[in-house]
């Protein structure tokens, strides 16, 4: 096996949520076991409730599992830090901030802006947004706010980027420019991607490998490593061979015969 | 290829933003989408834009031409007073016609937008001169005429400026007092679980009270009426500012935490870059909202408790029947809070610019 400069490793995760409604838990995520590296782009598909989200999550330090462990690179993840960045499926940018602060807003937070103004520019040129780093989020349009989102979290140089369905709101043709535009900035810096998405086409067309969970509890019924080259074809034999296959996984494959 | 995918895309953010940013005035594309006026429309239009100036004739006609039912020391004042508004309104009615051969309508369509308004106001004041000065059918002498009013004004400046003054100074003090202790109180509330649970229910309790009800225990307990008459206004601002502050930082949407804290905010920053900012429409809100309690406390407190300001000139005003000098008073206090309200409506649209997109 070639030496990894990052391994993010998910040691037999499990995470509960109390219920409001009933006096009862919901096990969200069950015995996780999962290791990936940098260079991979990891897409997790699943129905809704398989606990892909709380995956990510979990990863990202926002909330801690309710046993396992979760490492990278052998250290505990102990709360959220920008070296693990995340996109959400909403852009969450802070309205009150034009792009180029929302972009910066990381750097101000680490008291780092001085010498980092470059980078902003840069960034704000890559997602091709320059002329509206002085507009207000509100005046965005979704594919644009969340370019921006991505330049916000991209701008931190993280080790690992959660994406979580960050296209799913988006309309199909801003999304497959956005697919795109996405593994473009991943094939140049390389950095592990872990992506959540509920489209098997998506999960497919970016991912080195697809993680496929089951819900209720969440757990992984497969791992499946696309050896295809990019650009991918959406319609090619192997293409769809996958998807089948997947499908299949999901208990969506025999419908039609 | 893929590079070409991306330029492409970058290609189209251009044109929109050409697009967006065309130099097309809003008022060309109505007129382009507007049916073409016939030139008895445009006449039309243009008698209303002039109806203001034939309301201000007929109410000097009216003013110098009937006789006067009681005696009216320095008549001019009224026509001065009246003329400098029409004045101002035909010098931009004349450069609105200039800009309107020019091919900018901008001008010429607010004025007319405005002009029936301002001939309401002429109107107005020709029927109540009438019902005053000319015939006392208004109840004279409690309701007097607009040049007895300004007579009374002109006469007692010294005395209405001191007033204004003094009022100026407390409603501010108690309104800056309330605002900041507000923010405080509110803020706080809103970082620690704990701090709001103390803190809530007396803000609950206390807040449905008017002001005016505390006003004879707190002039009774603070060593001076001024420094009352400021914890009357304070109070009230202090509550809206409170409550709005809580709201505003309570309902803040959790993925705006997630999100900073990703980016690595912590702890204060949390409140300090995310919570307060988010807070801001809210607090706003409130502090408008404290402005109209802290009206309300300046005249109660100068009504009853402080001797001085223009609220007690009013009451003052009153006793001795000098019902003119009182209508100047309440002429003075209708102006400063108008321009109180507004200083607050153009800080809230500056410091709200984000929230509707709206232009820089």
């Amino acid at each position: 096996m070639a030496e990894h400069k990052l391994t993010l490793t998910l040691d037999n995760v499990s995470k509960s949520f109390a219920r409001v409604d009933k006096n009862d838990i919901t096990n969200a995520l069950e015995n996780i076991d999962l290791t990936m590296h940098d260079g991979e782009f990891i897409s997790v598909v699943g129905t809704s409730g398989c606990g892909k989200s709380t995956m990510l999550r979990l990863i990202a330090g926002l909330i801690t599992p309710t046993t396992g462990t979760l490492t990278v690179n052998g250290t505990e993840i102990d709360g959220p830090d920008p070296d693990r960045g995340m996109v959400f499926q909403q852009p969450t940018l802070f309205p009150w901030l034009t792009v180029e602060k929302n972009i910066s807003f990381s750097f101000r937070m680490r008291h780092q802006l001085e010498g980092h103004e470059d980078e902003v520019r840069r960034i704000l040129d890559v997602i091709g947004l320059t002329a509206f780093k002085d507009d207000y989020p509100a005046q965005l349009s979704g594919g644009m706010a969340q370019r921006v989102a991505l330049a916000r979290s991209l701008i931190c140089q993280p080790e690992i980027l959660l994406l979580d369905e960050p296209l799913g709101a988006l309309d199909a043709f801003t999304r497959m420019n956005m697919q795109d535009e996405i593994l473009d900035i991943w094939r140049r810096t390389r950095q592990l991607v872990v992506m959540v998405t509920h489209d098997v086409d998506e999960a497919i067309y970016m991912g080195t490998k697809v993680v496929v969970m089951e819900p209720h509890p969440g757990r992984i019924m497969g791992e499946i490593d696309i050896a295809m080259d990019y650009p991918r074809n959406r319609s090619s034999s192997q293409f769809v061979a996958y998807r089948n296959q997947i499908l299949d996984m999901l208990h969506y494959g025999n419908k039609e015969e | 290829m893929k590079g070409s995918l991306i330029d492409r895309n970058r290609k189209g953010i251009l044109m929109e933003d050409a697009k967006s940013r065309a130099k097309i005035t809003r008022e060309q594309l109505m007129e382009l989408e507007q049916k073409e006026k016939t030139p008895a429309q445009l006449a039309r239009d243009m008698l209303v834009t002039l109806l203001p100036l034939i309301a201000f004739i007929a109410s000097q006609l009216e003013y110098w031409l009937v006789p006067n039912k009681y005696r009216n020391a320095n008549p001019e004042r009224y026509t001065i007073l009246l003329l400098i508004p029409i004045a101002i309104y035909m010098i931009r009615w004349v450069i609105s016609r200039v800009r309107y051969r020019g091919g900018d309508k901008k001008l010429y369509w607010r004025i007319l937008h405005m002009a029936p308004l301002w001939t309401a106001v002429y109107v107005f004041l020709t029927a109540f001169d009438w019902l005053t000065l000319k015939t006392g059918k208004l109840m004279y002498p409690f309701i007097p005429w607009v040049n007895d009013i300004l007579n009374a004004a002109i006469t007692d400046w010294r005395m209405l400026l001191k007033s204004t003054l003094f009022s100026l100074r407390l409603l501010l003090l108690g309104y800056f007092w309330g605002v900041a202790v507000g923010l405080v109180t509110g803020i706080a509330c809103g970082y620690s679980e704990k701090i709001r649970y103390w803190i809530n229910p007396i803000v609950k309790l206390l807040g449905p009270i008017p002001v005016a009800t505390w006003l004879p225990l707190i002039m009774l307990l603070f060593p001076s009426p001024f420094s009352g008459s400021i914890f009357i206004i304070a109070l009230g601002t202090w509550f809206a500012v409170t409550m709005a502050t809580i709201t505003g930082i309570s309902n803040i949407d959790r993925s705006y935490f997630d999100a900073a804290r990703i980016l690595g905010a912590k702890g204060s920053q949390l409140i300090f870059r995310v919570a307060i900012p988010h807070a801001v429409p809210n607090i706003l809100q409130g502090m408008t909202q404290g402005m109209s309690s802290a009206c309300i406390g300046l005249m109660v407190a100068e009504m009853m408790g402080v001797e001085a300001g223009l609220g007690w000139y009013i009451t003052w005003a009153k006793a001795w029947a000098m019902f003119n000098r009182m209508f100047a008073a309440i002429v003075v206090i209708c102006i400063i809070f108008n321009a109180v309200a507004k200083a607050l409506e153009l800080i809230k649209r500056r410091a709200l610019r984000w929230q509707n997109g709206g232009s820089k």
